[in-house]
């Protein structure tokens, strides 16, 4: 097991360089949407990727065929998307670790991406058909936010860029539908240079995110597309779907992953502020690559507890479906 | 004998058609050791790209033609953002390295799949490498989850591979040394690399152009650590078991791009 994801984010000097320029004024709390349908952010979910569960799931779009495999996990999306389309949002925003941007926070702005996704890592798992809509307002609204705030964004508008698996894993695992538009936001950290992002500026850019939906008055899910512990197997079972063999990496990731689940259905989520980093330095957790302080930072950290829907392991990985209604 | 070998970068900076001086310098270089490659009569380049880099095994491409236009995800916005690829791969010797692989102990997996994303760094060195397109690949990913040291067990492999086929392989890694990425669009003439960093790349290639694998291979875990050096550096450990390293390599280049250091370094053949 090697290990590239226990660095510390560039030396210090780089990690000062990456700091928000403009440390921005505390923000409002985020408004809640009403029950009358009115704008904001209506709930947060920790929605992990594995592209196994999607492979698992045996949906048309994804070319490989499974015998299935991952079931806990996959019943507690299916609870997720129970729960999100009664909260009848008008757009799914998405921040993936996957979409690796190297410099700076970047914003699909193309009305329709489409294409096929095979995935370079899990190319026998993962070779997903999409077609899916942007709202290209709220993504430029970010764009425009995130600036303001002092981050370096940047908004693609370019057709050609393969949309990455955490972005689908997240999404279609939510809305297999894919019948509401999506907002994906990249992930400014980099495995081969540079390990983790920066909180802080996750915290600026959630707090922008939370600021461009009350703009443009949009009922709004985040998707925090992130799993927890993170050491895993540098091999695979013949057949990958072999329960068999799918465990925790070791006791201490699983135990890690508990404490910070525990942390979560006792709330308020301001206690995270501290959990989520101790959870990173003790199961290199894939929150390190901010999108779970994201997703808590735009919904303004409410005071409440978060509900766990199902929490499995995926190549020893740790994943925990999570719902957060303010 | 071992086969001639190369470290050359892996930033699409070198494609640039407005570039900073050091990215035409490594770029220049790196065309040198596709000369170099021809005149050893390489047939095959054993190529190891970090920005291929995967998790599960070992992944061998196994697709005999990868054609198509990469659109790179970070650098969309310029013109050395949209790459076109041509890249025709010696499939005989692939399905023989990911026996040699699995015959070694590891977990070959053969790759083939339409619509594959060839990484950046495989298509800048391929362009820079073979600008006319004759040459012929055998590539294999950089497992991030592997000990770094199985990537000198898959360049072994790869080399054992091409000379039970009666190939005459060249080994080239494509990796850059520190990161120290510059987090922000800058303009060409402000590229530089940290001085800390600087330091580091600097102690790196000079125990590698003095040959001294003992001193390169040996500080490789700190070099990772004090300046995040690119995938930890297995770039090396592959050049090792290729059979470079032990013997002085030739800087042809040295500079950053956006921040990162990088390197053309290259490996003559030597009589075993």
């Amino acid at each position: 097991m090697a290990r590239v994801f226990h660095v510390t984010a560039g030396s210090g000097r780089s990690a000062a360089r990456r700091a928000p320029r403009h440390e921005p004024a505390p923000g409002p709390a985020a408004v809640p949407a009403g029950p009358s349908g009115g704008g904001g952010i209506v709930a947060g979910y920790l929605a992990p990727h594995p592209p196994h569960l999607v492979y698992a799931e045996n949906p048309p779009q994804n070319e490989p065929r499974s015998t299935g495999g991952w079931e806990v996990l996959r019943w507690g999306y299916e609870e997720l998307r129970r729960r999100l389309k009664a909260h009848r949002p008008d757009v799914l925003v998405v921040h993936a670790p996957h979409w690796i941007t190297m410099v700076g926070h970047h914003v699909n702005c193309v009305p329709n991406p489409r294409g096929v996704s095979v995935e370079p890592i899990f190319p026998h798992l993962f070779r997903y058909h999409y077609d899916f809509r942007t709202d290209v307002d709220l993504a430029e609204a970010i764009v425009d936010e995130g600036a303001r705030a002092g981050l370096v964004t940047s908004a693609l508008r370019e057709e050609g860029v393969r949309v990455d698996y955490a972005t689908i894993g997240a999404l279609h695992l939510a809305n297999p539908d894919w019948d509401l538009p999506v907002v994906s936001l990249s992930a400014n950290n980099n495995p081969y240079y540079y390990s983790d992002a920066s909180l802080a500026e996750m915290e600026t850019l959630g707090a922008a995110t939370r600021r461009a939906i009350e703009r443009t008055g949009r009922r709004a899910v985040l998707l925090a597309s992130n799993s927890l512990s993170h050491l895993h197997w540098d091999t695979e079972p013949e057949l990958p779907e072999d329960m068999g063999v799918e465990r925790p990496f070791d006791h201490a990731q699983y135990a890690g992953d508990m404490a910070l689940l525990q942390t979560i259905r006792e709330g308020p989520t301001s206690r995270l502020k501290e959990a989520v980093p101790a959870h990173i330095e003790a199961t290199s957790s894939e929150t390190k690559a901010g999108s779970l302080t994201w997703l808590l930072a735009a919904m303004g950290w409410p005071a409440i507890a978060g509900d766990v829907l199902a929490y499995g392991t995926v190549i020893a990985t740790g994943n925990a479906v999570v719902e957060w209604v303010p | 004998m071992t086969p001639p070998a190369a470290l050359v970068p892996a930033m699409p900076h070198l494609l640039a058609g407005d570039p900073a001086p050091s990215w035409a310098e490594l770029a220049a270089a790196t065309r040198t050791v596709g000369d170099r490659l021809r005149a050893a009569r390489v047939d095959t380049v054993l190529l190891l790209s970090t920005q291929w880099f995967t998790v599960l095994g070992h992944q061998v491409q196994c697709d005999d033609r990868l054609r198509g236009r990469r659109t790179d995800e970070n650098w969309y916005a310029y013109d050395y953002g949209h790459l076109d690829h041509d890249l025709a791969v010696d499939v005989e010797l692939a399905h023989a390295w990911a026996d040699a692989i699995d015959a070694a102990g590891m977990q070959a997996r053969r790759t083939r799949y339409d619509g594959f994303p060839v990484d950046t760094g495989s298509v800048v060195a391929s362009r820079l490498l073979d600008p006319d397109g004759r040459g012929r690949w055998a590539q294999v990913s950089c497992n991030l989850y592997a000990d770094p040291s199985a990537m000198a067990e898959v360049a072994a492999a790869g080399v054992r591979a091409a000379s039970g086929l009666g190939r005459r392989p060249g080994v080239v890694a494509v990796s850059g040394l520190s990161s120290g990425l510059t987090p922000r669009w800058i303009r060409p003439s402000e590229d530089r690399v940290e001085p800390e960093h600087d330091r580091w790349n600097r102690k790196v290639l000079d125990a590698i152009a003095a040959g001294d694998r003992d001193a390169v291979l040996g500080m490789r875990e700190e070099f990772a650590a004090a300046a995040q050096a690119d995938s930890q550096f297995r770039a090396v450990a592959f050049l090792a078991g290729g059979g470079a390293v032990d013997r002085p390599g030739e800087v042809l280049a040295y500079g950053p791009v956006w921040g990162t250091g990088a390197a053309v370094v290259w490996w003559n053949e030597q009589e075993t």
